[in-house]
């Protein structure tokens, strides 16, 4: 009776411990049912295989039938083997690091650290294992798959001669994510045991968008160059046209954008002539993007001769983000206090030391967010370069400046002002491509905003 | 350490003024001798800029001589032609109500007005035979052998070293860094405090270890003199007894100008007083300089006992 008391007051009266056992217990129920559910697809897929052979199992939805939809979004994806591995090996892989060690609490409580460590981790390998396993057989179905389209006899199911076939992009996937993903999940499973919260969600997350990319793009459609035929078409040149611009826009518009912003800031006078450079900046964000398009022809195409080239775009480009690079690189300056500047100045720093060692590296982050923005604005910018000429139909990669290019927008446009059903298809996937990439861009943009930011 | 504020209190301040401090304060003033010393004020304040100055009792040198120093924002005058002598390894204090022009007149001294859009000062501030308010002294300069500590700590969000280390490395301090680190925040009473994690960034610390690393930044560069304002105000007592200490000792080696609305910190701590005052139109003025002892136990302006004793201000 009185042993008895004193625990039942405290589940009595600290809600929060109830709260955090029914989680666990939560947490339990979800794991062993992804688990058990996982393991019985397992099983069911050797029991199939066993019984059927590799050949029958693997021929639904078959490259030949891609080729002749199409292309471009691989909804024929999910084989049986492929659907398995979509519905149970993702949420087990995703959960499993998160409720792993949790489960272990809640399952043995007061279980030494290590031990608990230990477990995890032996918990967590055999995850690791069977999503491998799930993953290889998938992609040796893909292969099959593929093996039938150009000829080969899949329903040997020789692996090593599929290879042969096979194109370097699918094996370095086959490895890199056959080998890569288990680790990942291992890695997140141990972060989280060392109370290392946000790498360990963050491979998940890095997980998840590699799978959604991996769902719904066809890496073929990635790799390949733009076709008359829609099922050949793809948009590598028009991914790295976008790169090579980028970079080259970045290269010019940041430097000379955060040089502007840190004379208006800190060296401008406050006279007529720099409110009115201030006026005209605010201003030029705000001018309709043709316009920059019609300035980079006459400038850049054909005053300085860069011809419709990489170098064209880029410049035009630079002149598009500018304005939006140095207002939002003025913004950052601003928030260094005075406090700080200050401060450098009373030991004796010159304006440019205070400016270099002080208030650079405090409103940097800010400045990279703020380019980021701006090249995921012109990422997306078509009008300028139709203006300037940029071509739509390269069959090469840019390996110079001063080469013809694409980038993705203008692609997605000449597809999808195609009359063919196939070309709106791929059309469709380059526009999954353009927006991961701006997602991207603008989550590293968050995130670099967070990790930056200083508390004065 | 109630007690040990008190007398502490009493060993340095002018015992004279004690109890006569104590009993003014306790007890408010008559409604009308406030208003004879309100109206005592605007008589006093116009027809004289000559301040009351008491005579030196000791042998000092001057570290500052200020002549006629007049300083500008825009076109509102903040301080009119105010003529101060700031002696040498000594604390001097600047006292007056708020917004009389005290932090203005302090960044007078190292040129820190210069960074204010429209700021501007004329007359004359000797250090070593230049004047500071010609514009072909160089400021930078200016600022390294005077050096700063504000009213709220600033310390850079870096390393505690860093925030040490950085003034003698712009200014290409080429001797061992990490025992210049180390002697500064030794003598800025924070070393033993911080010596195992001079890595932790400064903004880490408490408010109190802020202000002396804030000091600490500023021995770095070697100055001449040290200008403090008000450094403990944003601090609690014992944190401000530990900077009061500070500045007692700073004192053997550096020149301490210091602004202090607190009347008992500047007994404590100040060998000279100045009292400043704005009249109605805001121009500040100085009114009395002397011995602190001096200014306290015998002001000869009815204005400066007024605000020492806690009439108004
Ligand atoms: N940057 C500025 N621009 C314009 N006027 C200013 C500026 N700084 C101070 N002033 C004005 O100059 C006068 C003196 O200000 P100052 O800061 O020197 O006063 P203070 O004696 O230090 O006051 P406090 O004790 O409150 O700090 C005030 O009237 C104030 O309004
Ligand atoms: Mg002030």
């Amino acid at each position: 009776m009185s042993a008895a008391a004193p625990s039942a007051q405290l589940t009595a009266f600290s809600p929060r411990v109830r709260i955090r056992r029914s989680f666990s217990v939560g947490f339990m129920v979800a794991a062993l049912l992804a688990i058990a559910i996982s393991m019985i697809m397992l099983g069911a897929l050797v029991v199939e295989i066993a019984v059927d052979g590799a050949a029958r199992l693997f021929t639904d939805g078959t490259a030949v039938e891609r080729e002749a939809r199409g292309g471009g979004i691989v909804t024929d994806l999910p084989t049986p083997v492929g659907m398995a591995w979509m519905t149970w090996a993702l949420p087990v892989a995703i959960l499993l690091p998160f409720i792993g060690p949790r489960l272990l609490n809640s399952l043995v409580p007061g279980l030494p650290r290590l031990a608990e460590r230990l477990i995890g981790l032996i918990v967590l390998a055999p995850a690791a294992v069977f999503i491998h396993i799930l993953y290889v057989r998938f992609e040796s179905a893909y292969l099959i798959d593929y093996a039938r389209a150009v000829g080969i006899d899949g329903a040997s199911g020789n692996l090593l001669q599929l290879f042969g076939e096979a194109s370097g992009f699918q094996i370095v996937r086959l490895l890199v994510i056959g080998i890569l993903l288990p680790l990942g999940i291992l890695a997140a499973g141990w972060f989280w045991s060392q109370r290392m919260r946000k790498p360990s969600m963050l491979i998940p997350a890095i997980m998840i968008i590699a799978w959604v990319v991996y769902l719904f793009i066809d890496p073929w459609f990635l790799s390949s160059f733009p076709s008359r035929k829609p099922a050949d078409a793809g948009i590598f040149s028009a991914v790295t046209g976008t790169l090579y611009m980028m970079v080259i826009t970045a290269a010019i518009a940041f430097p000379l954008g955060v040089g502007a912003a840190i004379y208006l800031e800190e060296y401008a006078r406050r006279n007529w002539f720099s409110r009115m450079i201030q006026i005209n900046v605010s201003n030029l964000a705000g001018v309709p993007s043709i316009i920059y398009g019609l300035l980079g022809l006459q400038v850049f195409v054909r005053v300085l001769e860069f011809e419709r080239s990489v170098l064209a775009g880029a410049c035009t480009m630079a002149l598009l983000v500018m304005p939006i690079i140095i207002v939002s690189a003025q913004e950052a300056l601003r928030t260094v206090p005075p406090s700080m500047r200050e401060a450098a100045y009373a030991v004796g720093a010159t304006r440019w030391q205070v400016i270099r060692f002080h208030v650079l590296p405090y409103a940097f982050g800010g400045m990279l967010t703020g380019n980021i923005l701006a090249m995921s604005r012109a990422i997306g910018e078509t009008a300028p370069l139709i203006a300037i000429g940029a071509l739509t139909f390269i069959a090469f990669l840019a390996d110079s400046p001063t080469d013809d290019f694409t980038v993705l927008p203008i692609q997605v446009f000449n597809w999808v002002a195609r009359p063919q059903a196939g070309f709106h298809e791929i059309a469709a996937s380059a526009i999954i491509v353009l927006m991961v990439i701006l997602l991207l861009m603008n989550a590293a943009a968050i995130i670099m905003r967070q990790r930056t930011r200083t508390d004065w | 350490m109630a007690r040990n504020f008190f007398t502490m209190m009493k060993s340095t301040a002018p015992s004279a003024t004690e109890p006569s401090t104590a009993e003014r304060t306790v007890a408010p003033p008559p409604p009308s001798m406030k208003q004879d010393a309100a109206a005592g004020v605007g008589v006093h304040l116009d027809p004289t800029l000559e301040a009351v100055r008491h005579d030196f009792t000791e042998e000092v040198e001057m570290a500052l001589e200020l002549r006629d120093v007049s300083a500008f924002y825009g076109s509102f005058q903040a301080i009119d032609r105010i003529t101060l002598p700031v002696p040498r390894n000594r604390v001097t204090a600047l006292i007056g109500p708020s917004g009389c022009g005290k932090s203005t007149l302090l960044r007078c001294f190292n040129r820190m007005n210069d960074l204010i859009p429209g700021a501007r000062i004329t007359g004359r501030i000797d250090f070593g035979g230049r004047n500071l308010v010609d514009p072909n002294v160089d400021a930078v300069e200016v600022r390294r052998r005077i050096g700063m500590v504000f009213q709220k700590p600033n310390p850079f969000p870096k390393s505690i070293y860093e925030n040490v280390a950085f003034g003698a490395r712009i200014n290409g301090y080429s001797g061992d860094m990490d025992r210049l680190v180390e002697d500064s925040l030794r003598r800025a009473a924070l070393w033993d405090e911080v010596k195992d994690e001079l890595d932790k960034s400064g903004l880490a610390l408490s408010g109190g270890q802020q202000q002396r690393l804030c000091i600490g930044r500023a021995i770095a560069v070697q100055p001449e003199i040290i200008l403090m304002d008000e450094p403990a105000s944003a601090l609690d007592p014992v944190a401000t007894l530990k900077i009061e200490d500070l500045m007692r000792e700073l004192a053997e080696d550096y020149t301490i100008v210091v602004v202090t609305h607190n009347m008992q910190q500047a007994g404590r701590v100040s060998d000279y007083t100045a009292f400043l005052l704005a009249g109605e139109e805001r121009v500040g003025r100085l009114v009395e300089f002397g011995p602190t002892q001096d200014i306290f136990t015998n002001p000869l302006d009815q204005r400066t006992e007024d605000y020492i004793t806690g009439r108004y201000g």
